[in-house]
């Protein structure tokens, strides 16, 4: 019986390549729009996952990483003074003006970094050292500070520029993931950075910390909040709290979701509708398998069988597609593409969904078939 | 199999295979990189932490000027050992200089005027002397002999006058001398100069610098000055123990040795070093003392202090109840 099925889905190759498109095009719409818009996310949040501390303790009120709310600079000292706190450093975090040489302006993030430890320095540095740090006037870019600002021939280890008319020097240029707002990021030390901007009451942006390996990372964070009054977020979570924001914000769950709803929707119309044709074209024969004694229940289990034989081939190939798209497309982190597990588990179970409901209809329709048909 | 013939199939494991390797290998979380140098961590169980700075042991001392003035002369560089009274600094002494010899002039006149009239005087006296040793009314009258006296009195009031005459000058010219005296600055105290920021020719002001015109202090015996939030400060317990560490070196610590908490919470000054700091909150000091280790170590250097709590001392505060603890009981 299945060899039966599975000869009728393959005899006829247009039905069987229509059917095999429409479920191939929409599993790729959907990963690939999934994945973009993951990948979209995680840039959001870019600015978390860069520095690479477990511990994040800023103002209680904090929104996302970005919208910085200075806090004292004794809160360091606070934070250390926690049962459970390993280490704590400073950082400072905002945005400032860089003059090139040129004459041009960048918009660009200024993060300061403990000068002793440079706890959050990025772990992968493209050219120069980043202890350099250290030296008088000394700073670091990331790449895309390199490619925003004018590209290698302007920018390279060794370049000066002005930032708020003090001299910076680059002495490292560091390999980071892209972030949502293309900022280039300036790294300096958190002594050099305050005297980089103006001045302001207070300057501590975040405090960066490490839970002792014996305690709990949440009673440790429960702790700090309750002994400071700040808010206290381990990355993962402070990174989560930047993507709700980022989603209540912007329109960008709404757009990527609408996308993702419309390959859904096209996807089952374009294979609900082939396969019901399938189905119908093939009544006779289906007929003939009822005349000789065929229950709906194995003509039910034919049919599913042969919805799910295209589904997974299509989606196999449709996750193919996006796969490559992905590789070709977002190579060296220019596009934001982020392929994940579970994305492509829903997309399975989705796709199961348009096969089954898309056989449902055909079972129905064989279901009240009259085997006299045959005889039509 | 009819189904291992069909080329979409082969795709399709293929498709798979590739998202599979590509999910399974990307989106790996490197580890974060080793800090340079270890961050400073607590020793202790509990700990109050705090930021510190190392200062001359009794307190360093910061010259100011007098009076505002031109700087001539600057005495000492620094590093220089000075003992009580050196000088320093000279400050434009010119005017008084020149006032000093106008005053110093004046004395001659004022003597000569006193010398003057002790002679008067002694030419009075010898008059009258005469006239009285003549016994003879007619030949000497009575209103002469008077006149004589009268005479000889006033100018001994006249020698009074010019003596306090001479003495005024005098003290004048002294008033000038010392004025001129306290434009050199002088030492203090035995000490170390640790910043001399003035150079002959320079105007040194008395108020509105930003600096001291030197910095003096012994810095053969140092000290912690750890500077705790005020938050924190109910945490701090008298003669517990402490450990500091120099910036970006943890690998060395110093043991430390309570000497007191300052009984005034002052605006937080140090951490970053810039000469103008912004207050924004306020700190308890506690002063600490210690060997001098063998590595280098100079007064100004910031420390990241650590201060063991007392063993069952007070817990720490929850958000706000600080603040109600301490409301004034009436």
């Amino acid at each position: 019986m299945n060899y039966i099925a599975l000869r009728m889905l393959f005899g006829d190759r247009a039905k069987y390549l229509m059917l095999l498109c429409g479920l191939t095009f929409a599993v790729m719409l959907i990963v690939q729009q999934g994945s973009i818009f993951w990948g979209l996310m995680i840039w959001s949040q870019s600015s978390i996952s860069n520095l690479n501390v477990p511990i994040w303790v800023t103002d209680p009120g904090i929104a996302q990483v970005d919208e910085v709310k200075p806090i004292a600079d004794t809160t360091v000292d606070r934070v250390r003074s926690i049962p459970g706190v390993e280490w704590a450093v400073p950082l400072y975090k905002g945005l400032l003006r860089a003059r090139l040489e040129n004459g041009e302006y960048h918009q660009i993030t200024l993060t300061g970094l403990d000068a002793a430890t440079l706890i959050g320095r990025p772990a992968e540095v493209l050219e120069g050292r980043f202890e350099d740090l250290r030296q008088p006037d000394a700073v670091a870019l990331d790449q895309w500070a390199v490619e925003r600002m004018g590209g290698p021939t302007v920018i390279t280890v060794g370049t000066v520029f002005e930032l708020n008319d003090k001299l910076a020097r680059v002495v490292a240029i560091a390999k980071t993931q892209k972030t949502f707002t293309n900022i280039p990021v300036v790294y300096t030390t958190y002594e050099r950075a305050l005297r980089y901007v103006p001045r302001e009451r207070r300057t501590l942006s975040y405090v960066l910390a490490k839970a002792k390996d014996s305690a709990p990372v949440d009673e440790v964070i429960q702790r700090i909040r309750d002994h400071t009054g700040l808010g206290a977020f381990t990355a993962d979570a402070f990174g989560w709290k930047t993507i709700g924001w980022v989603l209540k914000n912007t329109g960008i769950g709404i757009n990527f979701g609408t996308t993702i709803l419309l390959g859904f929707v096209v996807g089952m119309a374009i294979a609900g509708q082939t396969f019901y044709l399938f189905t119908v074209e093939n009544l006779r024969q289906f007929g003939a398998l009822k005349a000789m004694g065929a229950s709906t229940a194995t003509l039910a289990r034919m049919i599913l069988l042969q919805a799910f034989t295209v589904g997974v081939t299509g989606y196999g190939v449709g996750i193919g597609l996006a796969t490559v798209f992905g590789l070709l497309t977002a190579q060296e982190g220019q596009l934001p593409f982020l392929e994940t597990w579970p994305l492509l588990l829903l997309v399975f179970v989705a796709l199961l969904m348009i096969c089954t409901l898309s056989a449902l209809i055909s079972i129905i329709k064989l279901a009240r078939l009259e085997p006299a048909i045959v005889f039509r | 199999m009819t189904i291992l013939n069909r080329v979409s199939v082969w795709l399709a494991i293929a498709g798979a295979m590739l998202a599979a390797w590509v999910v399974l290998t990307a989106g790996k979380n490197q580890p974060m990189p080793t800090p340079l140098v270890e961050p400073p961590r607590s020793p202790y169980e509990t700990t109050v932490a705090a930021t510190g700075i190392i200062e001359a042991a009794n307190e360093n001392v910061r010259i100011g000027p007098p009076m505002a003035g031109l700087v001539t002369n600057v005495f000492v560089t620094v590093g220089d050992r000075v003992r009580e009274g050196d000088p320093l600094l000279q400050l434009d002494d010119r005017d008084l200089r020149a006032q000093l010899v106008a005053r110093q002039a004046a004395i001659p006149p004022a003597e000569a005027q006193v010398e003057e009239q002790k002679y008067r005087i002694g030419d009075l006296d010898t008059q009258l002397k005469r006239l009285k040793s003549v016994r003879d009314s007619r030949a000497v009258s009575e209103d002469d002999v008077k006149r004589t006296w009268y005479a000889s009195e006033m100018a001994k009031r006249a020698l009074n006058r010019y003596e306090a005459t001479l003495k005024q000058v005098i003290a004048q010219r002294d008033e000038t001398q010392m004025l001129l005296d306290r434009l050199t600055v002088r030492a203090p105290r035995a000490a170390t100069i640790l910043q001399v920021n003035v150079r002959a020719g320079e105007f040194a002001l008395t108020t509105g610098a930003t600096e001291p015109l030197m910095l003096l202090g012994d810095i053969q015996q140092l000290q912690v000055r750890a500077e705790v939030d005020e938050v924190n400060a109910p945490l701090v317990a008298p003669n517990r123990p402490g450990i500091a560490y120099l910036k970006g070196n943890t690998a060395q610590a110093i043991p430390l040795t309570f000497v007191r908490i300052e009984p005034y919470i002052v605006p937080k000054k140090s951490l970053t070093g810039d000469n103008s700091e912004r207050v924004d909150t306020r700190v308890l000091q506690i002063i600490y003392r210690f060997e001098r280790p063998a590595f280098p170590i100079y007064a100004g250097q910031q420390v990241d202090v650590f201060i063991e709590r007392a063993p069952d001392g007070p817990p720490a505060p929850a958000p706000g109840s600080a603040r109600s603890a301490e409301e004034p009981t009436k």
